[in-house]
């Protein structure tokens, strides 16, 4: 049995208001977010139906020059700097005044992730969390990924495909874990996509993966995609090798290398590839890698709905081909966020570590509040589902 | 109010204690000499975008600053004091391990160097029993 409602809001009302500090990677976020105390949660499975109303949803991104990642040193520095200023502007979004009288629980991302922007924002939950007398949850930040793209798409038990810079995962439920069906076993897809948009020194506003996917879109030559490796490794795939042949095409491209005869004509030297065929056909291959795995898990889990979270989840593409995937196998359906919700937020740290707190799951002691970059997805314990 | 202080203590070295000197200009400013962006991205033409927000001054005639700006500023100004503490001891743990490893290797090529000359003066390579 599940009772989200263990816990009662605070002085008495009808509604529990959190909110959730993200700052693994690049972008900073804060998030409130409310929760109506409803009583069909004093017994069943509705944790992906809390009704949530989103008070405010802020988020500021480290942006790096073109052909520049991000530092860990200089994303925490900017989260240090911004977090402040970020926390201030969600709260009187939010039409919060009173923080220790109106905030139920301050969530904060423990891992995975880069651990010196990590390490900044829990600075700031943890002062929060003494300024205001408000207890702390720390969150999962893949876990939290999954619950926001429950509540929002409101799928019940759907097989979750988790694509973003840092992770790549085929994740499903079973028996109070999110278990990882399948994964990457180097690099994430998100990285493979940015590394890839440096060498091309495209730039990295708003994000890289999208200007790759404008660029993709602008293939005029989809019929022939460029052969590139295809390594699903059982239910795990392999995507540096992938970077690291197509990376060398490009820069033959750039160094108009006409030896190479994948782009460039045997007998006239003329150019057959552009950079928009590599992006598509880059984009093409690494999304149907992911679109057969994660068929596989659903034909092991017997489920009928695809959830699609995280940055690279935004890409339309992506989507086109799951949903694709779906009807052809049993008119299944898939969900998917915008960039709201898809790309890494406060909310979704709010949304998880608001169910971890309304099953009593709460910070006892600040030395329980030390993130952590390798923190695993079946890690957690998730109580709130049956 | 009370000044901030900081101690840093380890048991390789004697204890050290970081204070604030609040007339000092170290002291006075929220942009630190050592929390700025690092080298690397500057020289990558990145725009220094995410500095800190400047010291607040009441809204009073007094010209002084608000209680958590003096903080910020005294703490920015500690936070540099320790970073360059931390880096000189990172700079002599260095010195230490290279002096070490050259010794070491010194110490490796001579042992080396016996062998061989026991081994060419007719001995087996292994050390005679007392």
């Amino acid at each position: 049995m599940v009772n989200l409602n263990a816990v009662p809001p605070k002085n008495g009302r009808d509604y529990y208001i959190a909110i959730g500090l993200e700052g693994s990677a690049n972008k900073l976020g804060v998030g409130i977010i409310k929760h109506p105390l409803l009583n069909k949660h004093d017994d069943g499975d509705y944790s992906h139906d809390c009704q949530v109303e989103i008070l405010s949803n802020i988020r500021d991104t480290y942006v790096t020059p073109p052909g520049e990642g991000f530092l860990p040193r200089d994303t925490a520095r900017h989260h240090r700097n911004w977090c402040v200023r970020l926390i201030k502007k969600a709260l009187e979004e939010a039409k919060i005044i009173h923080p220790t009288l109106d905030i139920d629980v301050i969530c904060f991302t423990k891992g995975p992730g880069m651990g010196a922007p990590l390490h900044s924002v829990v600075i700031a939950a943890r002062t929060c969390s003494l300024l205001w007398n408000v207890p702390l949850v720390g969150v999962n930040h893949c876990v939290g990924h999954i619950e926001m793209g429950r509540e929002i798409t409101k799928a019940k038990n759907p097989v979750v495909l988790y694509v973003s810079g840092g992770n790549t995962q085929v994740i499903a439920y079973s028996e109070k874990r999110y278990r990882i069906f399948g994964e990457t076993l180097d690099i994430a897809i998100g990285n493979c996509l940015d590394r890839f948009a440096r060498t091309l020194k495209i730039p990295n506003e708003p994000s890289p993966g999208y200007n790759i996917e404008q660029l993709a879109k602008q293939c005029s030559n989809k019929e022939n995609l460029v052969e590139l490796p295809y390594t699903v490794k059982g239910m795990d795939l392999s995507m540096s090798g992938i970077l690291a042949y197509i990376d060398s095409l490009a820069k033959d491209l750039f160094k108009e290398n006409k030896k190479n005869k994948i782009l460039f004509d045997k007998e006239s030297g003329e150019q057959k590839v552009t950079v928009e065929d590599l992006c598509y056909s880059l984009q093409e291959n690494l999304f149907a890698m992911l679109v057969e795995i994660t068929e596989r898990a659903m034909a092991h889990v017997n489920s009928d709905q695809v959830l699609i979270v995280g940055g690279v989840g935004c890409n339309v593409r992506l989507q086109e081909m799951m949903a694709q995937m779906c009807i052809d196998r049993s008119n299944s359906k898939v969900h998917a966020t915008d960039s709201r919700f898809c790309i890494d937020n406060g909310v979704m740290i709010a949304q998880a570590g608001l169910l971890q707190y309304r099953m009593n799951d709460v910070v006892k002691d600040l030395s329980e509040t030390v993130v952590t970059q390798k923190f695993r997805t079946d890690e957690v314990f998730v109580d709130w589902r049956e | 109010m009370s000044l901030p202080k900081a101690v840093y203590s380890s048991r390789d070295i004697e204890e050290k204690l970081f204070t604030v000197d609040p007339n000092n200009s170290r002291y006075q400013t929220t942009n630190g000499k050592t929390t700025g962006p690092s080298e690397w991205v500057l020289n990558a033409g990145q725009v220094d975008v995410d500095r800190p927000s400047d010291p607040r001054v009441k809204d009073d005639v007094s010209g002084e600053l608000t209680y958590l700006s003096k903080l910020r500023t005294n703490l920015t100004g500690l936070q540099d004091d320790i970073n360059e503490f931390l880096t000189d001891q990172m700079e002599l743990a260095k010195k230490k391990r290279i002096k070490n490893e050259k010794r070491e290797m010194q110490e490796q090529e001579k042992r080396i160097d016996d062998e061989i000359n026991e081994l060419l003066d007719g001995g087996d390579g292994e050390e005679e029993e007392d």
